[in-house]
């Protein structure tokens, strides 16, 4: 279905993006393509970000444990729950920005929600959307980082093959541009 | 003579934590809000705020309508605000510029860029 090879390749791109900032971050992310996992033992995070256009709507979410989220966040010494979360939400923030970032190319604009997240024990992530949400997992040392993407794409919708590198493109990430 | 601040506005802590240690660590003193109407407020209290870097996602007052607010306050009027996002759209980035933006970094940002970029705009810590 035509559909399916959308959310497919948005699916994708997303997974690009995520992938980027996780190495930035100093990760060694690798695809973790195998069942979804049990509920973590433990303290986990989940933070998400809703985004939309005229044509589709969706979420990400990343979800995995606290420690993963510590080992990640770029001023280690900082611990507190409330550091972590809000180090989440800025992850999943930035791994959409990219998205929408990306999408420009492709002649996608979308609008971002603000990032929300949440922290408690033996979470488990489900949606009431169909088809099911896209899968979008890491494995980082020994850890797993759970994303789900979730979209509703209106019949009609067809993301072009190739991005285009003309006017249009967005600013790449960590560029500064003085006026 | 008081070293030169740099107000930040962003609702994310972590951002608000990477920026103060970078900018602190080349010199520069920090003041931050978590949001459009709290850097609205803290560019009223602290005069002696040189440069703004501010998120444009932000909860109760965004980026935008933040420059839009202090372009129409003499408080706010001369101080130069660059906008921090992780958003590279040219269309924002435009209208950022029409509304008295003097600048756009999309985040992540790097380190000595940034600091690099703050030395410009207002030079040397002091």
């Amino acid at each position: 279905m035509p559909g399916d090879s959308n959310q497919a390749r948005l699916a994708e791109i997303l997974y690009q993006c995520t992938f980027e900032l996780l190495t930035e971050l100093g990760a060694r992310p690798e695809r973790n393509a195998g069942v979804r996992q049990p509920p973590p033992t433990g303290e986990s995070i989940a933070a998400f970000s809703g985004f939309c256009n005229s044509e589709l709507r969706g979420s990400f979410t990343l979800e995995g444990p606290s420690k993963l989220f510590a080992r990640l966040h770029p001023i280690p010494p900082t611990m507190t729950p409330r550091d972590l979360t809000d180090w989440a939400c800025e992850m999943v923030n930035q791994s959409v920005g990219r998205f929408r970032n990306r999408l420009l190319a492709y002649g996608v604009s979308l609008v971002t929600s603000l990032p929300q997240s949440a922290l408690g024990e033996k979470m488990l992530l489900s949606s009431s959307l169909r088809p099911s949400p896209t899968p979008i997992s890491f494995a980082i040392d020994k850890m797993v980082l759970d994303g789900w993407l979730e979209l509703e794409i209106q019949a009609g919708f067809r993301l072009v093959e190739n991005p285009s590198d003309q006017a249009g493109a967005a600013l790449t990430e960590g560029s500064i541009v003085i006026f | 003579m008081s070293k030169k601040s740099v107000l930040i506005v962003d609702d994310s802590l972590t951002v608000r934590q990477q920026v103060s240690l970078t900018l602190a660590s080349a010199g520069y003193q920090i003041v931050e809000a978590s949001d459009g109407r709290e850097g609205v407020d803290a560019l009223r209290t602290h005069a002696e705020v040189a440069m703004v870097l501010c998120d444009l996602n932000m909860p109760r007052m965004n980026g935008i309508e933040f420059l839009e607010t202090i372009r129409g306050d003499a408080t706010g009027l001369p101080v130069p605000v660059v906008m921090l996002t992780t958003d590279g759209s040219p269309e924002l980035i435009a209208r950022a510029k029409r509304a008295g933006a003097k600048g756009w970094i999309v985040k992540p940002f790097q380190a000595d860029l940034l600091v690099a970029a703050v030395r410009r705009i207002v030079g040397d810590p002091g």
